[in-house]
């Protein structure tokens, strides 16, 4: 599902000749404004990754969670683009993580395929994803530990098996968490992705 | 309001601050309440919002809590900011320090279990031979929490069990689901305890709507948000506290205001920080040593309950949640350890996504297939007191109103590592008992202090050369001096810690307004 589709859902409010004159009710009751998120109308621009980690992180991204039917995938969902802005932000040992990582998938395709790990088909790109086929465990994996912003010591020792169970971890979450797939779960099965945010203190 | 003395001069808003401004304005006296946080309109400051429209999509600003696991987008800003508050550790012991700086501190937040210590713990040192007793006994304690539990309207169901004393409870007798009968009914086999949760009940169970309104209501409190306490004062002629030294949290102006008592509650490691950083109540040289906590193993077991998948559970056969008591050493004798552990365990949830080694639509069919089928269990586990494990003002690093901050060196042992094997091991068997399939078993224990219940800087005890605070938690060394949170401790038992924090404070309250009235303070 395009994110552009969302724009033109949202009903636009042209200024119709009536609204040039003030009404008294406008002038006295302050009205609370609609707004959307910077995230609600643009498309994100990915600055972090060079092209090719890009690529191989949007093809990652699409084997993790593709669309199912009507289900939108993470390429739908924009997590690529929003995962580029997240480890972009994020301390050094995530970014290195990603980095080396969507290199490697790369340097194995290359080796193994003589192509872009964004060029194989699913097969051969599920021979290289074989650690996501491991069971997950929390003595191999290093847990809650192994989280993005964790001290790079905590890292368990085969970073290739612990950036791709970080990245299906971080895809699945800016898929499900996205404007598109709670749209769609909402029609589904009721998701609702709404949760109490504490304002900051003043 | 300048040159104004108060009676008592209460520092922190939250379950220990909170109680002894409940308990003594209740008796007339005059208090004041210095918070270092943020007032807060529960209401008003906390929003709905959808988790697409939050900045980081629902991660979170990275590396903004890179200790504060509990933090998410959502509740960001309840979290104390570790750039304004900062403390150090070696790179080789990694410590977790969470803090709330708001009025009601971490009762805003907290998870609620509200467990009673029993002579297990009290005289912990009785049953084993490990370090000291308590000075004071359960019997001590157990008015106070015949009164708190009410207050804080626990729910739970009275066991008769010794280890796990029962409470003023508001009964839970609430059905058990099949699952759950058949993971009691395995455990029992065991001869491992269960019983329902034992957990404050209401829209809200903090210091900041049980506490504060009804010690407010009675004139005889001020509370004084947004004043980070840079030192206490003493009189140089007596020695005894006078006052506090404090800061505007946002304009930096210095602040000081005198009182005939101080009560700190600043919560264990901040009030700890307090008294090193004034230098005082430390004859004994042991204030900021035996720092200990619980150590957790969050999901030591993922299992799943097999006749529940693809949707197919009957409406009774998935729900609900439990407590595993402590059990170990208590009839018999574990061969690697000492003292006990408890456990938390639920069924019905969902298995998260990294417990099937699935990705693309497979893991999607997985994931619905097994929505609802879960059951897990986390382990509490009972950690010893140490010399070795303490705090010590770091001679460099100041948090953002200059005040020195915290150097924290703490690190378990083989007793907590085989301790915490013997829960996974033990849970293990008991879901396959029950017949459930399990996902995942594993025995690491997050880092010290992410189960939030630090304890035992300030230590009570009867012998002021090896302890900070006599039996009422006041001072050995300046006796108008108080301090009623968690650094008090002695032992911790395996129990969460908050209930015992809220009967001690009332407890010491009581004290205080007796010695008073008896004209000794």
């Amino acid at each position: 599902m395009k994110r552009r589709r969302f724009i033109q859902s949202i009903p636009l409010l042209y200024a119709s000749p009536a609204l040039y004159t003030q009404s008294v009710a406008y002038a006295q009751n302050i009205a609370k404004i609609e707004t959307a998120s910077p995230g609600a109308v643009g498309e994100p621009v990915a600055r972090f990754f060079s092209a090719a980690q890009l690529a191989a992180l949007r093809r990652l991204s699409d084997i993790i969670l593709p669309r199912i039917a009507d289900a939108p995938g993470a390429l739908d969902a924009g997590a690529p683009e929003f995962l580029d802005f997240l480890v972009g932000q994020s301390p050094i040992p995530t970014q290195t993580l990603y980095r080396n990582g969507l290199d490697a998938l790369n340097t194995r395709a290359t080796a193994k395929y003589a192509k872009a790990f964004a060029a194989l088909d699913n097969t051969q790109a599920d021979e290289l994803l074989s650690p996501l086929r491991k069971p997950w465990t929390w003595q191999a994996h290093g847990g809650e530990l192994a989280c993005s912003t964790c001290a790079s010591t905590l890292m368990p020792a085969d970073r290739f098996a612990a950036f791709l169970q970080h990245a299906k971890a971080d895809v699945l979450t800016a898929t499900t968490n996205s404007r598109e797939w709670i749209t769609a779960a909402q029609r589904t099965r009721g998701g609702g992705g709404n949760g109490t945010y504490w304002l900051p203190a003043e | 309001m300048a040159n104004q003395t108060y009676d008592v001069l209460i520092i922190g808003s939250g379950a220990s601050g909170g109680m002894t401004a409940h308990t003594l304005t209740a008796k007339g006296i005059k208090c004041l309440m210095l918070d270092a946080g943020a007032p807060i309109d529960y209401d008003r400051d906390r929003v709905t919002r959808k988790v697409f429209d939050l900045p980081y999509r629902g991660f979170g600003q990275p590396g903004r809590f890179p200790h504060v696991t509990q933090a998410d987008e959502f509740n960001a800003n309840v979290w104390a900011d570790e750039k304004q508050n900062p403390y150090t550790f070696d790179p080789a012991d990694l410590y977790y320090w969470v803090r709330v700086r708001r009025i009601g501190g971490k009762t805003l937040v907290w998870g609620r279990a509200s467990w009673r210590l029993s002579d297990y713990e009290f005289k912990a040192k009785d049953h084993d031979g490990f370090g000291d007793n308590w000075p004071i006994s359960y019997s001590d304690l157990a008015p106070y929490y015949d009164k708190c539990e009410p207050m804080f309207r626990v729910s739970g169901r009275k066991e008769g069990l010794a280890q796990l004393p029962d409470g003023n409870f508001i009964e839970d007798d609430s059905p058990d689901s099949e699952s759950m009968k058949r993971f009691i009914g395995a455990a029992k086999q065991r001869g491992v305890p269960t019983t329902k949760p034992r957990r404050a009940t209401g829209a809200l169970a903090s210091s900041l709507n049980l506490l504060l309104p009804e010690a407010l209501a009675t004139g005889n409190l001020t509370v004084v948000p947004n004043a980070v306490v840079r030192q206490l004062t003493t009189d140089k002629k007596t020695g005894l506290v006078n006052g506090a030294d404090y800061v505007d949290r946002h304009s930096n102006e210095e602040f000081h205001v005198s009182a005939r008592i101080v009560v700190v509650g600043a919560s264990c490691l901040e009030s700890t920080r307090l008294l090193l950083n004034s230098g005082i109540a430390n004859s004994s040289g042991v204030l900021g040593h035996y720092l200990f906590d619980q150590f957790y193993v969050k999901g030591t077991v993922q299992a799943i309950v097999p006749e529940a998948r693809d949707g197919k559970a009957p409406p009774n056969l998935m729900g609900g949640s439990g407590y595993i008591p402590r059990f170990r050493n208590i009839e018999s004798k574990s061969k690697d350890f000492i003292r006990g552990y408890s456990v938390d365990f639920g069924s019905g949830g969902s298995p998260g996504a990294r417990y099937f080694p699935l990705y693309g639509e497979a893991l999607q069919k997985a994931l619905a297939s097994h929505r609802g089928t879960g059951f897990d269990a986390t382990t509490m586990g009972s950690v010893l007191p140490r010399f070795e494990n303490h705090v010590r003002i770091d001679p460099v690093v100041k948090d953002a109103w200059g005040i020195p901050a915290l150097h924290i060196q703490a690190r378990y042992t083989d007793n907590e590592f085989n301790m915490a094997r013997d829960a996974m091991n033990t849970l293990a068997e008991l879901c396959h008992d029950a017949g459930f399939e399990l996902l995942e078993k594993h025995d690491q224990m997050v880092p010290p202090g992410e189960s939030i219940h630090e304890l035992g800087t300030c230590r009570m005890g009867d012998n002021p050369k090896t302890s900070v605070l006599n039996k009422w938690n006041q001072s050995h060394d300046i006796k108008n001096l108080f301090v009623v949170d968690g650094s008090s401790f002695v032992v911790g038992g395996s129990q969460n810690p908050t209930l015992t924090i809220l009967a001690l404070s009332m407890r010491a309250s009581d004290y205080m307004a007796e010695r008073m009235r008896a004209g000794d303070l």
